[in-house]
Order: structure tokens, then C-alpha cells, then sequence
């Protein structure tokens, strides 16, 4: 899975040399700004019940019969798990993003066929876009983590959301 | 130890290609890239539970983090010394048997030799990078895999490449800790390298085990 470290030791393979001095000069940075991103993921594995909750109940503020407007919810309940099973599956990955410090969880487990997943079955993906715009703004430094590690957070947030626009 | 230089290169990418090809199509492995470190290790495997990552996983990488300069002395001590290593691991080998530089022996001829030398390298040099990366998955998929049948087909004396190997484990080791003898020391600040020595030395076993 692509990282700052498996990058340097493939293109250190590929010609078939020993890590250099640059090579090390990367790992290291990439170390440096390691311990912010552990933090943020450390905060979110702690909370992200509550940061999922928040989200759907966000997306059921804005969108109270549903994305297409047409009818009012018949299973507002069941809709809501699945909502916040859905929020949840995305902050795991948001979660292994910030540890590995790339993007490969988030582009090989969701993004990769999402827009035609949710074609087919119907999903407007902007409702979670309201979901992680909510939890996007309710994030708060020094409340939440410390400013750098509520800035790659915020980081991966967005993303999503871009992801789904 | 030493086989015919383009005979084993070509079977040798060629068989892996194959493997990794057929892993991609075959199972449902949804990172087909299998080179990890131990940042991505953790994702793959807390993904496999479908859990988090918190608590004891984080503890072992923020080690890694408080490390890292360690690591990458550790890395360097290796690069920096490969040439040496190598050299003095296939002397060690030729000087405990001399049957192998004797005419039919695993070195015999300067070809040979030479095939011993490079094969010598490319082991320490994926030892290097999995130390760098903190995980054996570069080390197998790229360098074991398919190395013992490879080895059997071309005939080289696995007794002696694995000695050789343990050479290499016992300098690495050496240098990472900076108890060698003499001109190589490194002015560094002084520091508990034990673990990363006993990690260096684990690769190498990887390599011993795969091979013998």
C-alpha cells in the first residue's frame, strides 16, 4: 500500500540500489510529521461513535424525507443505521489513512466504484456530503487535538467530500 | 550460491511476476500492492476485523516514530558497509570450505564468483529496505519468493549460501550496535540499537529459512 516509505523503497528497487541519503532525508520527514497524525487517529478511534452520530443526525436535519425530497421516510430508523453504519465505515478508513499517511485505505476500500455504487442504488451522495461538511466544522483545536493533527485530519475530511462531489 | 547470471535473473522475474499476477486475479486480497511497511501493516490487518486503530497498535508505532532516527542509523550502517559485508561473508564461506574454489565447487571460476557476489548484495540490499520499512513483505514477495526452487533448479549449495547469510547477520548486527572492531566505527551518539539489531537479524533468518 502506497506510503512515503514503501514509495522511497520502490524506486530505491527498481534501481537496484541501497537507500540513499535522500531516501533517508524522506523517511524521516514523513516520521516528523508522524506523531500529529497518530494523534488525530488516536482521537478518532476514541470518539467516532459519537462523530458518526452527529453526522447523521446532521444529514436528517437537512434532508428529512429523504435526499430526492419525494416522499417522507417510511423506515426512518433502519435508514438512520445504515446511515451511521456508512458515516462510520468512512472515519475507519479516515482512520487508516492517517496512520499509513496516504491515501490508499480511503482510495482501494471506498472510493474506487463509489459514484456508481450510489447510482445504482439510488443514493444522492450529497447527503454525505452534509454529513462530513457537519463533522468537518465541528472539529476544534485544542478541544479535539492539537492544531496540526486537526489539520491533516481536516485534510482527509475534505478528501472525502471531494471525492463525492 | 552462484548461479548462471542470466538464467536466474530471467526465471527469477519472470516466476515472480507470475505469483504476484496470479495472487492479484485469484484471491480476494484488495491491496494487491504487497509491499507494506509498519504503518500499512496495521491498516491491512485491523482492516481484516474491520476494527479501528487505537491503543496497543498506535503504542508500537509511535516506538517506530521515537525510533526512527535509530532506523535509519541502522539503515545507513548497512549501506554504507554492503560492499564490505558481502565480500567478507562469500571470503568467509570459501575460506571454511575450500572445496568450494576448487574445480566442480559452488564458486568455481570467476563467474560464479561474481554471480555469488551480486546474489550476496541483493539479499542485504531487500534486508535494507525492510528494515527501512519496518516489515518483511518487501523482503518476501520481492527477493524469497521463488528463491529455493530457483536455487534447486540452478543447482547452488544451499548450505553454504545460508552460511553466508549468517556472516552477513553477524556483521549487520555489529555495525548496527557499533561493537565492531576498529576502522568502521561510526561517530555516533551512543544509543540502544538491540532491538533493531534482533530486527535485522530476524530478516536474515527470514532469508536462512526461505533458502535452506
Amino acid at each position: 500500500m502506497k506510503s512515503v516509505i514503501t514509495t522511497v523503497v520502490g524506486s530505491a528497487d527498481s534501481a537496484s540500489r541501497f537507500p540513499s541519503a535522500s531516501d533517508m532525508e524522506s523517511v524521516q520527514g514523513s516520521i516528523q510529521r508522524a506523531a500529529a497524525r497518530l494523534e488525530a487517529a488516536e482521537k478518532l478511534a476514541g470518539n467516532y461513535d459519537q462523530v458518526a452520530q452527529e453526522a447523521v443526525d446532521a444529514v436528517y436535519n437537512q434532508y428529512p424525507n429523504g435526499a430526492t425530497g419525494r416522499q417522507p421516510r417510511k423506515c426512518a430508523t433502519e435508514g438512520k443505521e445504515k446511515c451511521k453504519r456508512d458515516f462510520v465505515h468512512y472515519l475507519r478508513l479516515i482512520n487508516y489513512c492517517l496512520v499509513t499517511g496516504g491515501t490508499g485505505p480511503l482510495d482501494e476500500l471506498a472510493i474506487n466504484g463509489q459514484k456508481e455504487v450510489y447510482k445504482a442504488l439510488s443514493i444522492d451522495a450529497g447527503t454525505y456530503v452534509a454529513g462530513f461538511a457537519h463533522i468537518r466544522s465541528r472539529g476544534c483545536a485544542p478541544r479535539d487535538m492539537s492544531a496540526q493533527a486537526l489539520t491533516a485530519y481536516n485534510q482527509l475530511l475534505d478528501y472525502v467530500i471531494n471525492s463525492l462531489g | 550460491m552462484c548461479p548462471d547470471t542470466r538464467v536466474k535473473e530471467v526465471g527469477h522475474l519472470n516466476r515472480g511476476n507470475v505469483i504476484r499476477d496470479a495472487e492479484c486475479i485469484s484471491s480476494n486480497n484488495v491491496f494487491p500492492n504487497l509491499m507494506l511497511d509498519a504503518f500499512s501493516r496495521a491498516a491491512v490487518s485491523a482492516d481484516s476485523s474491520g476494527s479501528f486503530i487505537g491503543g496497543g497498535e498506535l503504542a508500537s508505532l509511535k516506538s517506530f516514530i521515537a525510533d526512527g532516527n535509530k532506523r535509519l542509523d541502522a539503515v545507513n550502517a548497512i549501506s554504507s558497509n554492503a560492499s564490505c559485508i558481502v565480500s567478507d561473508a562469500v571470503a568467509g564461506i570459501c575460506c571454511e570450505n575450500t572445496g568450494l574454489t576448487a574445480p566442480n565447487g559452488g564458486v568455481y571460476t570467476n563467474r560464479k564468483m561474481a554471480a555469488c557476489l551480486r546474489d550476496g548484495e541483493i539479499v542485504l540490499r531487500y534486508v535494507s529496505y525492510a528494515l527501512l520499512a519496518g516489515d518483511a513483505s518487501v523482503l518476501q514477495d520481492r527477493c524469497l519468493n521463488g528463491l529455493r526452487e530457483t536455487y534447486a533448479a540452478l543447482g547452488v549449495p544451499t548450505g553454504s549460501a545460508s552460511r553466508a547469510v549468517a556472516i552477513m547477520k553477524a556483521a549487520a548486527g555489529a555495525l548496527i550496535t557499533n561493537t565492531n572492531s576498529g576502522a568502521k566505527k561510526m561517530a555516533l551518539t551512543s544509543g540502544d540499537c538491540a532491538s533493531l539489531a534482533g530486527e535485522s537479524a530476524s530478516y536474515f533468518d527470514m532469508v536462512i529459512s526461505a533458502i535452506s
